[in-house]
């Protein structure tokens, strides 16, 4: 298997033991595809290289409440 | 004074002069939600009670001499995933029907504010298309028809604000976008709609789909009027973190325009999407210079989706825990949660530190040009039973969406032409952060030059 095979049958794995009970064959089969395009997704991102220091483009501003 | 199909303007205008009165105008177009919304699957609930209270007020403000701005004793309607302090707010979703808040959004507040009257709260695709439909039959209200042809979708996620405003039911209605969901009822539908720079609007209040995504912007009969509502709603909120603290007035932009158009813009449309853009480069040529770009190879439709999946996953965390997602109306949405579930936290960083990149290089290819324009869907509206991709396969990316929503960027759809069996086209202009004036007045001066937001479906004619 390659290794988005390998991905995407661990992370089904996970889906199936979580949420098995609830789903059909038949979605089982549709949330199984739908984690197969998630780590198709995923390969293209980390397709593309970053250096160490390029960070998330979110700012996380301390909270301190205002004096009421 | 004839108030359907008016502008924005048109009312302000005949209300200023007592030509129309709020009382009046609400008492119209609430018999126009309750005859003609159930055709149309557009209306989730009529606000009369409360909209004849905000209306008389507006029309005892007026009288005695207080005026509050262009939307003073305006009707319109809300989507339905805006808190509404004791009528429901159910998201779309059948397990939150008749789900009540006891507080009104901010956007529902400062609409308040601005003396509009709150007429009906608008059908939505269930939980804003937050658990991958694939069909128009995916709302507890039904699918919602375009009023051009009522076998035919409205687009979605804001699907009654799109077809309500394009049949007259109100002048102006509030959508939301996290990708396409104000820009595609546009399109299928005929209006203008604006989808606003991230953080332009308060989204407190409105149910979240994905924080980092997700806008509030007006659908209207016009570019210009979706300026108008825009500056009554813009504005910084203590209680959104992500609001900009930047005023916002709309304002025209003057000048020689300057637009750029993607190489593959006409990239497996449909040939009446594509004969309406040519013909409106035509027309655009006449007051901008045109000439092409390109956004360099990126996987930006990658970054945006695992954003997407990621937050939305987190968002209805307990929701699919439970199991509700079982009574959604899509079937496709009953098991549409559980694989994002397991998206890498690895990916999601990944994803949101390429967005600075990503940012960056829409700076790049915009930075020269007042608005990248593109048609606004590769397709007119697709039938009202079936399955899109069925409707109209294909690969073509969606470079325009997943950088506009990515990157947060403003756009707007306005409409320019229709198909032969009568559908409308749309065309977005997309500008560069908080350049909303400057989009808006491109689209303003086309729709100056074109007349297609006159045509109404004539099914719904006053």
């Amino acid at each position: 298997m390659d290794s988005k095979s390998i991905e995407t049958e661990a992370l089904f794995r996970l889906v199936k033991q979580l949420y098995g009970d609830r789903l059909s064959e038949t979605e089982l089969e549709e949330a199984r595809k739908g984690v197969e395009r998630i780590v198709e997704t995923a390969m293209e991102l980390r397709g593309v290289e970053l250096g160490n220091w390029d960070e998330p483009f979110s700012v996380f501003t301390p909270y301190r409440r205002r004096r009421g | 004074m004839r108030p359907v199909f008016a502008s924005i303007r048109e009312l302000s205008e005949a209300i200023r002069s007592g030509e129309a009165s709020p009382v009046e105008l609400t008492e119209t177009f609430i018999a126009r939600l309750r005859e003609h919304g159930p055709r149309l699957n557009a209306v989730v609930t009529v606000t009369e009670k409360r909209a004849l209270r905000e209306a008389w007020k507006a029309q005892r403000e007026l009288k005695d001499g207080e005026y509050r701005g262009p939307l003073h004793g305006l009707p319109y309607g809300g989507k339905d995933l805006l808190a509404t302090r004791g009528i429901p707010a159910s998201w779309g979703a059948a397990p939150l029907k008749g789900q009540v808040f006891n507080y009104d959004a901010t956007i529902v507040r400062r609409l308040r504010r601005a003396g509009a009257v709150l007429c009906a709260k608008l059908a939505m695709i269930e939980l804003a298309g937050g658990m991958g439909y694939r069909q128009p039959n995916a709302s507890f209200t039904g699918p919602c028809a375009t009023p051009w042809s009522l076998r035919h979708w409205s687009g979605g996620s804001s699907s009654g604000s799109g077809s309500a405003v394009a049949a007259g039911l109100v002048p102006f209605a509030i959508g939301s976008e996290t990708w396409g969901s104000i820009l595609s009822p546009a399109n299928n539908c005929g209006v203008a709609g604006l989808r606003p720079t991230y953080g332009r609007v308060s989204r407190h209040g409105a149910m979240a789909l994905s924080w980092t995504l997700d806008k509030l912007g007006p659908l209207c009969l016009t570019a210009d009027d979706c300026g108008l509502v825009l500056e009554a709603v813009a504005g910084y909120d203590p209680r959104d973190m992500t609001t900009a603290r930047k005023r916002y007035r709309y304002e025209k932009v003057e000048g020689d325009f300057k637009l750029g158009v993607p190489g593959d813009a006409l990239d497996e449309t449909q040939d009446a999407v594509a004969s309406s853009f040519k013909e409106s480069l035509r027309v655009l040529g006449k007051y901008a210079t045109v000439e092409e770009v390109e956004f360099p190879e990126f996987p930006y439709e990658a970054v945006t989706r695992t954003i997407l999946n990621a937050e939305a996953a987190s968002v209805f965390d307990e929701f699919t825990e439970k199991g509700l997602a079982r009574g959604l109306t899509a079937p496709e949405d009953h098991y549409g949660p559980y694989a994002r579930t397991v998206v890498l936290a690895r990916d999601y960083l990944k994803a949101l530190r390429l967005r600075e990149r990503m940012a960056r290089i829409a700076e790049d290819v915009m930075g020269g040009y007042d608005a990248i324009v593109a048609p606004t869907r590769r397709t007119v509206a697709s039938p009202i039973d079936q399955e899109f991709r069925k409707v109209a396969p294909g690969t073509a990316k969606d470079v325009m969406g997943a950088v506009g929503n990515g990157a947060g960027l403003p756009a707007v759809s306005v409409p320019n032409g229709f198909s032969e069996e009568g559908l409308p086209t749309g065309i977005q202009f997309m500008g560069r952060a908080y350049d909303e004036n400057r989009v808006l007045s491109v689209a303003v001066e086309f729709q100056r030059r074109t007349d297609w937001h006159r045509r109404h479906p004539p099914a719904f004619k006053a």
